[in-house]
């Protein structure tokens, strides 16, 4: 299954042999994977989530002991303590979840990594080295302002400079373009493509076929832990990856991954429309300011009518978090509008508006929608705690009634626990977010908001999920979608709403969208609409 | 090992964590006991002590026999109460350390009573509420200054100690002085004085006090809306406000039922403790009851039931202490040392995971008790 | 204690700031890292004694020392169990304190008289004579030390270790640093501090050891924290000022007429320390990670 075939000037830099990992709790993330690393190389690292390539690259650049197996150089075989080991060999990562310290500034950032600890900081020097580097490389970061302040993609660019300052020749980045908007995601590219013209290797984990197909040279796919592909790209179809990735039948495969242009028209001629026309939320010229002060959502106006998904597209971070926590009584926005059938929603209690027919799937389930040490029957009531249903007069709850509720959700949304008083951290990520989708439908709502509903599940969770919605759309529920995932929101969508820095570019029908135009209006470029 | 054995030992692994988890909260808390006796008995022998006789005498004092264990319970007494004052707290995630000062407060203005008459019943009544309300508002400073200004409940609760101190050996020794004798207050009138349960003992019926105080609790945490908005605040505010809790309101609820206990302790005690039953310039009687009270609330893991267990073992450790004195010549202050070793041991979670050894034991001892190993239901993390 | 001016209440204070100042600065390096120790208290207690006894036996600076060893121990068991362990902080620093507590008053009671030791005076760090009155040593050293901890903080790649440990270990962690490793070392370094505190007290100041020793200061030396936000020059400010109210008190009790009750003088300091911390708020910025135990995976 492994294809050794050497790209013209590469020679091997790194061999990772039989590497398996097991996690202190028993799960078993790898499973015996091998590969084998060359220069003038970028290999893309594909796999759903939970698939283990996070840590694969954890291990290589010295974050993770191996729980056996070994990773072996020309020289011989290495072995690293920690990260700074592997940066000194040439091996360095770029983080999801960045590895900054936010009050430190770029240059501060960086020295972080150097040796010496009773040595004077030299900042002045870093600098220097620093804005050397940034001529180089072409990527530009004020280096004197704290890092929380810079935007995120400023903040990766720090992460990679911080990196390539090491002089590494393993480049790693871990799903470095889903904060990113497709200018910059045009830019790393040319950036990549430099540097492995000048003989360094990259790893590049992603979940996006296309960005793959774009960019690397060859592909690695990864499933449950194994490694099931490693192909040259340019030999590789969508559809043999989708398959590879997913392990099932390829039509469920496409389903599950990245749509293509071409699928998506007939996916939705197959939909049914059904819109009531009534207008259920309304919002007009909701401004509201985000947790740094600055204005997060900028004048947005909008209706949602019952049967009708309408979906917000955009990058993470533009907004969406602070509208969507504006209408559920999590954030009080500065002015504008927005009624459910008439009655105000703005700066009141979440309880309330969970009273005038709201349910809320937040986009972090663990910190927003459950309580974790609380069990599945104490999660079930979040929010409705105080409904008649549940509560008896003093307060005092009618855990007889909550409990059997508890087991119908879980049987109806096909829950997998051992009861209702299992913990709630007990669950699998899916069923914890069928949890709270069955908990939200519970209430009844006349509107649905659902926000990353999706995001960090397995394929048959997400679509289950995905199912339960455009059910609650044909039942003629209004649905406020907010996905960072594109291809959900356009395939699931009625309308769709581009959002970028707290404005809707466009408003429309996904039909009339094609994604050049969809990564231009993501990336806040105002594109006239085409006619015929 | 290869890949094969790792993944048979992490499954066996995880079943027996799941085992141990069962029984852990009570086992942890059976494990700090013990190494906080170890450590008591290592200190004695440095110091050329038998700990044998020590702690023979320690139990015979404790629980030797009825007039031992209403003893013992005397001791108990005031110690639920002012464990429930951390536990609440704790549960809606503050740090209540100022159950001491709330407590000196509580018995002060339970002396009060001594100025009017009323029936008893009435009488009693009225102290506990005094007390009660005294307790609280002694809180609600610190707990409206973290609401407010952010201030941190630790330092402004330990605060409040010490200005208790003062200002309680100020009213005491001043205002609420028994003109005949100068170091005590004035005493409980027989109306108010709570019944002394076992003649001869100190055990009065300031035990029913606390144990119905720590059932409503355990009914209010688990049994109702507000207690369950209480336990949310505190595991979890960003989904309790998900969900419509009022964050403040319920933090704010905690600390005052919280002061409402440290009250009600001191209450007890100068209600119910023959033969003065009046409070003495630096509150001897009191001394420290609030902060064995946290020890206490670790100990019962921090729930009614479990505390009141805890409660009874500490109890038994300070009444026991005398004979321990007097029959041992241990001079009674090592019961604070095995206190604070307890509760450094208790500071340390999943005591099984620290000692390699003794997960190795039993682990032996536990794969063999099992059939089969539990199937891998896990998750991975890429 | 005779307070004949202002002077002599002045000197009162300084000595009073001396086992503040070395408290709170060696616990803004141990908070700048991450480790919240609320047993000071109890550090300062077991020191003071470990120092009486240590001064008996060796003189005073082996009785100096001895308190330094105490304070590294105590705070080593901290670290480790809130490091490696994964403990709860804000409980071992409860266990300390009451251990101590039963420690001292047990040990008090073995040397002879309970609750009350005097030190003989072959174990007394001599003050200094100058004109304006007798002066420890240690004074010098409680407001050097802050100018020293804070160029370090700001200006040496060490300082920005401990910064980046207790405000984003991750990062800290991928840049190579062992971050149990720096949180023990800032532990250690913080319980020397605290006690050559306590062992400056029975030692060199008041020459005795009591049952409640500490007397709160544990907890006025969090305080200075707090509102120093872990700037080692402010914390020496506020431990002036708290010793110089500390010192007010106890002139007070010394006037002839009882103007005002002694006793709440002796409320005072705590007053004091309160407005501060009330008043100090919303200036600072703590470490984010501050009480949490950092896990890698």
């Amino acid at each position: 299954m492994s294809d050794t075939n050497a790209p013209r000037k590469g020679e091997m830099f790194l061999r990772a042999e039989g590497i398996t990992k097991i996690y202190s709790d028993g799960t078993v993330a790898l499973k015996e994977a091998s590969v084998e690393i060359h220069s003038h190389e970028i290999i893309g690292l594909l796999g759903e989530n939970g698939a283990g390539k996070t840590t694969l690259t954890k291990i290589l650049s010295g974050l993770l002991p191996p729980t056996s197996g070994r990773v072996v150089s020309p020289a011989g075989p290495v072995q690293f303590a920690n990260p700074r080991e592997a940066l000194d060999f040439g091996i360095g990562m770029v983080h999801q979840h960045f590895a900054l310290v936010g009050t430190f500034t770029a240059a501060e950032n960086v020295a972080l990594s150097y040796d010496r600890p009773f040595a004077r900081t030299q900042l002045a020097k870093t600098v220097e080295r620093l804005e050397a580097l940034m001529e180089e490389s072409g990527l530009g970061v004020p280096l004197n302002v704290p890092v929380e302040k810079l935007a995120v993609g400023e903040q990766q660019r720090v992460e990679i400079l911080k990196v390539l300052s090491r002089d590494v020749n393993l480049l790693i980045l871990d799903e470095p373009t889903s904060v990113l908007t497709p200018l910059e995601v045009d830019e790393l590219f040319n950036l990549l493509r430099r540097l492995k013209d000048a003989g360094k290797s990259i790893i590049l984990i992603t979940h996006k076929l296309k960005e793959v197909q774009d960019i690397t040279n060859r592909i690695i796919v990864l499933r449950q832990g194994e490694m099931v592909g490693d192909v040259k790209t340019a030999d590789a179809t969508t559809e043999q990856l989708a398959q590879l990735m997913v392990g099932q039948a390829v039509d469920e495969a496409i389903d599950a991954v990245e749509l293509s242009d071409q699928e998506l028209p007939v996916r939705r001629e197959r939909r049914a429309v059904n819109r009531s026309g009534k207008s259920i939320l309304h919002v007009e010229n909701l401004t509201a300011r985000g947790n740094t002060g600055d204005i997060a959502v900028d004048g947005v106006s909008f209706d949602i009518h019952g049967g009708e998904i309408f979906g917000i597209a955009g990058v993470e971070g533009n907004g969406q978090t602070e509208l969507v926590e504006s209408l559920t009584g999590l954030r009080v926005p500065i002015s504008g509008t927005a009624t459910i059938n008439g009655t105000n929603i703005l700066g009141i209690d979440p309880r309330q508006i969970y009273r005038l027919g709201v349910a809320h799937i937040p986009e972090d389930r663990w910190e927003l929608g459950l309580v974790l040490p609380f069990t599945l029957a104490e999660n079930a009531i979040l929010g409705v705690h105080r409904w008649k249903e549940f509560r008896g007069p003093f307060s005092v709850l009618k855990w007889g009634k909550i409990n059997q509720h508890v087991r119908e959700l879980m049987d109806r949304f096909e829950i997998r626990a051992t009861g209702p008083s299992a913990p709630a951290k007990s669950l699998s990520g899916g069923n914890q977010q069928k949890l709270i989708v069955g908990r939200e439908l519970a209430k009844d709502p006349a509107i649905i908001v659902a926000a990353q509903p999706t995001r960090g599940l397995d394929i048959g969770s997400a679509r289950y999920i995905r199912q339960t919605l455009v059910d609650m759309r044909e039942k003629g529920r209004a649905i406020l979608l907010v996905s960072a995932d594109l291809d959900e929101v356009l395939a699931h969508a009625d309308r769709v709403a581009i959002m970028y820095e707290g404005r809707f570019m466009e408003v429309c029908a996904p039909e009339e969208l094609d994604r050049e135009r969809v990564g231009m209006l993501m990336g806040g470029v105002t594109v006239a609409k085409e006619t015929a | 090992m290869t890949a094969q054995e790792a993944q048979q030992q992490s499954r066996l692994l995880r079943g027996i964590h799941r085992t141990v988890t069962g029984l852990h909260p009570a086992l942890e808390s059976l494990i700090a006991a013990v190494a906080g006796l170890l450590v008591g008995a290592l200190l004695m022998v440095i110091w050329g002590f038998n700990p044998w006789e020590a702690y023979s005498a320690l139990i015979q004092g404790a629980y030797g026999g009825s007039y031992e264990w209403a003893n013992t319970l005397s001791w108990a007494t005031p110690l639920i109460l002012t464990a429930l004052t951390f536990s609440i707290c704790l549960r809606a995630g503050m740090f209540n350390i100022g159950a001491e000062g709330q407590m000196y407060m509580g018995a002060l203005a339970a002396v009060c009573i001594a100025y009017f008459t009323l029936p008893p019943g009435l009488h009693h009544l009225v102290g506990l509420l005094f007390a009660a309300a005294a307790g609280a508002i002694w809180s609600l400073v610190p707990a409206a200054l973290k609401l407010m200004r952010g201030v941190s409940e630790v330092i402004s609760t330990i605060m409040f100690n010490w200005i208790a101190k003062w200002l309680g050996l100020y009213l005491a020794l001043n205002i609420l002085v028994d003109s005949m004798r100068a170091e005590k207050t004035v005493s409980i009138p027989i109306t108010a004085r709570l019944p002394v349960l076992v003649k001869g003992t100190s055990l009065s019926a300031g035990i029913f006090v606390s144990v119905a105080f720590a059932l409503v609790i355990y009914f209010l945490l688990w049994h109702t809306a507000t207690g369950y908005e209480l336990r949310a605040a505190g595991l979890n505010p960003t989904a309790a406000r998900y969900g419509g809790i009022r964050n403040k309101r319920t933090m704010f609820l905690s600390f005052i039922l919280g002061g409402v206990a440290a009250g009600l302790a001191g209450a007890t005690i100068v209600m119910g403790l023959p033969p003065t039953y009046a409070a003495f310039g630096g509150f001897p009687q009191l001394l420290n009851m609030g902060f064995n009270g946290m020890a206490v609330a670790m100990v019962g893991r921090n729930h009614p039931i479990g505390i009141i267990v805890a409660a009874i073992f500490f109890g038994g450790l300070s009444s026991g202490g005398g004979w321990m004195q007097i029959l041992a010549g241990v001079p009674l202050e090592m019961i604070n040392v095995v206190m604070g070793a307890i509760v450094l041991t208790m500071s340390i979670p999943e005591l099984i995971r620290v000692f390699p050894a003794a997960k190795n034991g039993i682990q032996k001892a536990l794969r063999s008790m099992l059939r089969k190993p539990r199937s891998a239901a896990g998750e991975g993390s890429a | 204690m005779n307070f004949s001016n202002f002077i002599d209440l002045l000197r009162i204070a300084l000595h009073a700031m001396v086992p503040l100042a070395l408290t709170a600065v060696g616990e803004i390096v141990g908070e700048t890292a991450g480790l919240f120790n609320i047993g000071l208290e109890g550090i300062l207690l077991l020191s003071a004694f470990a120092g009486a006894l240590g001064a008996e036996i060796g003189g005073p600076f082996v009785g100096l020392l001895l308190g330094m060893a105490v304070g590294a121990v105590v705070s080593l068991l901290f670290a480790i169990i809130n490091t490696y362990w994964q403990g709860t902080q804000m409980v071992t620093g409860i266990g300390i304190n009451l251990f101590a507590m039963g420690f001292v008053a047990f040990g008090l009671i073995q040397l002879g008289v309970p609750g009350h030791h005097v030190v003989t005076n072959s174990g007394h760090l001599l003050k200094i004579r100058t004109p304006m009155g007798m002066y420890s040593p240690m004074i010098l050293v409680a407001v050097i030390l802050p100018f020293v901890i804070h160029w370090f903080l700001k200006r040496t790649r060490a300082g920005l270790m401990l910064k980046a440990a207790g405000e984003m270990p991750e990062a800290a962690d991928v840049a190579g640093i062992n971050i149990n490793r720096i949180r023990l070392l800032a532990a250690v370094f913080g319980g020397i501090l605290a006690g050559l505190a306590g062992a400056y007290m029975s030692v060199g100041w008041l020459y005795m050891v009591t049952k409640g020793f500490a007397a709160g200061r544990g907890f006025i030396a969090l305080a200075c924290v707090v509102f120093s936000g872990l700037n080692p020059l402010l914390a020496l400010l506020a431990a002036f000022v708290f010793g110089f109210f500390q010192a007010l008190a106890e002139w007070v009790k010394t006037l002839p007429n009882k103007i005002i009750p002694y006793e709440f003088v002796s409320m005072l300091p705590y007053i004091v320390t309160l407005l501060v911390v009330s008043g100090a708020i919303g200036r600072v910025r703590f470490p984010k990670f501050l009480g949490e135990p950092y896990k890698r995976e």
